[in-house]
């Protein structure tokens, strides 16, 4: 009889260990989206400053890129604490594990969104022909809306979407190589100086390069759903070439 | 014996009696006891006369008990009834509402509040924004806070919060369309101001000079500048008693307009600005079959001025297409341009009066701002729209749509030019 209690009081310990986990998860989810969320705003609000060369603006971003930071750091802590504490498996586990690399992805794109602001600051009072122009505000949305479905299928979890954001990066790809043309002819009709057309380079990387960090959201997007990770892929490969090789 | 056996019967009858006085005087005590919680329970319910429940005998304190009961029934029934028109009364307002208890647990959201719980992106924010102003409120602090988000769509919200007696209130406006019109009004009174005294102040300037002027070629010059400037001012004039008519004709015929002819004669209208900036005007043939139920000057009014504009606005050497296509019922007249485009966050706002994209290049051109907001205006009396796509630096094309007529009309030979 006595047995029979104990057991029942470890259940009941076991349900209220594992809903406080769940809930523990849910809070880390809901801070990933809101920590997205800052980025997802800040790039328009990035492009608008570049484009109307807006000081204040700029500075603003810049600095509440220490929030981002802070926010990003407390997401850490509490991820490594659920490792540390209540030992997780399976699902749970590459929850935890893709929540870690997610946080890096999005601190990091905000962070490229501070340096297209440092870029505004320094090409400040320069302008810019309407092509270029354009292709900045096209790069920018382009961007934004890969972000925003990237961490849509972290959401959603939604492994198709994630694994369609690579095609997407295509088109800011293809638009990245545009931009580069058109500061090229931008200079050469003398419309921006070197400086300028250096700087312009530097911001249509940033925004690229944000691009590739959503495709990384998706990949491990993918992992958290699936288990399947990119590198899996290059490890088979490597696997396949050494058979072939002990074979032949 | 016998009298031992009488005394023990005496003993029993005794203890039987004893037993149900007991009896008697335990059911008078239980049922004064069950009267007086009967009567303290009708009180507490708010029965009428507490009196009549105390004094009287249990039977009435039931009836009291009862009545309070159904009184209260009835009370709670009109309570859940208020309590749903009211919260009926809260989801129908625009704006969102946000009620939580004095722990912060939240009671009632209405459907608008509801839209940021568990949001994404941009969304997100707004509800950690909303929580924070329910805290500040929590702890006696009102507070009122303005969020723009980008979105998309971009948004600007003012989140307002009080406290409550056990709780807080939360408030979420959506000010877009508000601001918008704030920002619509305030530079219009700063555009109509500027375009119209800039020609008048230059009118003034220049005959003050030209009046001491002695050198026949300075004065030659400078009376050029007045007869430049006096055409602008009359330009001016002229588009603001056409926008005038047009927005006084609410409801112009209806009669069917071939569109090719509206289209030849815009096309007429702008051939020699054309021919100056080098740029062509590119017309793709359209069937005569296709007609416009319209009045024909505004709509040439209209075109013209879309031609115009794409004219003014392209690179020499560039060409202006303009195509027409109709599934029956609406005609989609468009005119495409390659110049330089207009940046996104201008698009909203091009058909308002007197806007300016670019202020410096506009008195270049030669524009009066009034172009798009009479295209606009004819666009809406014939009950159809004008749309615009645009990027900066790869051109405009703006879309008429506007009703079908109902098919070839007869043209006389003046008409068709």
């Amino acid at each position: 009889m006595e047995e029979v209690w104990t057991v029942k009081v470890g259940d009941q310990h076991m349900d209220e260990a594992r809903r406080h986990f769940h809930e523990e998860l849910a809070a880390v989810r809901a801070e990933i989206v809101r920590l997205a969320g800052m980025v997802t705003e800040e790039i328009p609000r990035a492009t608008e400053a570049l484009l109307d060369g807006d000081l204040q603006a700029a500075e603003d971003i810049i600095v509440g890129d220490d929030v981002l930071d802070a926010l990003s750091l407390d997401i850490e802590d509490r991820c490594y604490q659920l490792l540390a504490l209540q030992q997780p498996v399976a699902g749970d586990l590459r929850t935890i594990v893709t929540s870690i690399r997610l946080v890096a992805e999005i601190e990091r794109s905000g962070d490229l969104v501070t340096n297209i602001m440092k870029g505004a600051r320094r090409m400040y009072g320069s302008e810019l022909d309407p092509r270029v122009r354009g292709l900045i505000s096209r790069l920018g949305e382009h961007v934004q809306k890969i972000f925003r479905l990237a961490m849509d299928s972290y959401i959603d979890g939604n492994a198709g979407l994630a694994s369609a954001l690579d095609d997407m990066d295509d088109t800011v790809d293809e638009l990245h190589a545009d931009y580069i043309q058109a500061i090229f002819e931008s200079h050469s009709t003398g419309t921006i100086d070197l400086q300028t057309a250096v700087q312009l380079a530097l911001i249509g990387r940033y925004y690229e390069r944000i691009a590739d960090h959503a495709v990384n959201i998706g990949e491990r997007v993918r992992y958290m759903v699936t288990g399947w990770l990119p590198e899996h892929t290059g490890a088979a490969r490597l696997a396949a070439a050494e058979d072939g090789e002990a074979g032949g | 014996m016998p009298s031992r056996i009488a005394g023990a019967d005496a003993v029993v009858v005794g203890i039987a009696a004893a037993v149900v006085v007991l009896v008697i005087l335990g059911t008078v005590i239980s049922r004064h006891s069950v009267h007086r919680r009967v009567a303290a329970a009708a009180t507490r319910l708010g029965a009428a006369d507490t009196r009549l429940v105390q004094g009287r005998g249990l039977e009435r304190g039931l009836v009291a008990l009862d009545d309070a009961v159904e009184a209260h029934v009835a009370a709670l029934t009109e309570a859940e009834l208020h309590a749903s028109r009211l919260g009926a009364a809260l989801a129908a307002v625009p704006q969102g509402v946000v009620i939580c208890d004095g722990s912060g647990a939240v009671r009632f959201r209405n459907e608008f509040a509801e839209s940021f719980v568990n949001a994404r992106h941009a969304e997100a924010l707004v509800e950690q924004a909303i929580d924070e102003q329910l805290q500040a409120a929590l702890a006696g602090r009102p507070d009122r806070r303005s969020i723009e988000v980008y979105g998309p769509p971009r948004r600007a919200l003012v989140i307002m919060s009080m406290p409550l007696d056990d709780g807080a209130l939360c408030i979420i406006e959506d000010v877009s369309e508000r601001r918008r019109l704030e920002a619509v009004r305030r530079d219009f009174v700063a555009n109509i101001s500027h375009e119209l005294k800039t020609p008048v102040g230059a009118l003034g300037l220049l005959a003050e000079t030209l009046a001491e002027e002695r050198s026949p070629e300075v004065s030659a010059r400078l009376a050029r500048r007045l007869q430049d400037e006096a055409l602008r001012v009359g330009r001016i004039i002229d588009d603001l008693l056409d926008l005038s008519r047009i927005e006084a004709e609410e409801a112009p015929s209806r009669e069917p307009v071939p569109v090719h002819l509206v289209v030849a004669e815009a096309v007429d209208r702008v051939r020699s600005l054309a021919e100056r900036q080098q740029v062509t005007v590119d017309v793709e043939e359209i069937s005569e079959r296709q007609t416009i139920r319209g009045d024909r000057r505004q709509l040439v009014s209209a075109v013209a001025n879309l031609l115009e504009n794409a004219v003014k606005y392209s690179d020499p050497g560039g060409v202006v297409a303009v195509r027409s296509h109709t599934d029956g019922t609406w005609v989609e007249l468009a005119v495409r341009d390659d110049g330089v485009g207009i940046p996104s966050r201008d698009l909203e706002r091009i058909f308002e009066r007197f806007y300016r994209v670019d202020r410096a290049r506009s008195r270049e051109t030669g524009g009066t701002g009034l172009g798009l907001a009479i295209v606009r205006h004819v666009a809406q009396n014939h009950r159809g729209e004008v749309r615009v796509e645009s990027r900066e630096g790869e051109g405009s094309t703006f879309t008429l749509r506007l009703p079908a007529g109902p098919g070839p009309v007869a043209v006389t030979r003046a008409e068709a030019g």
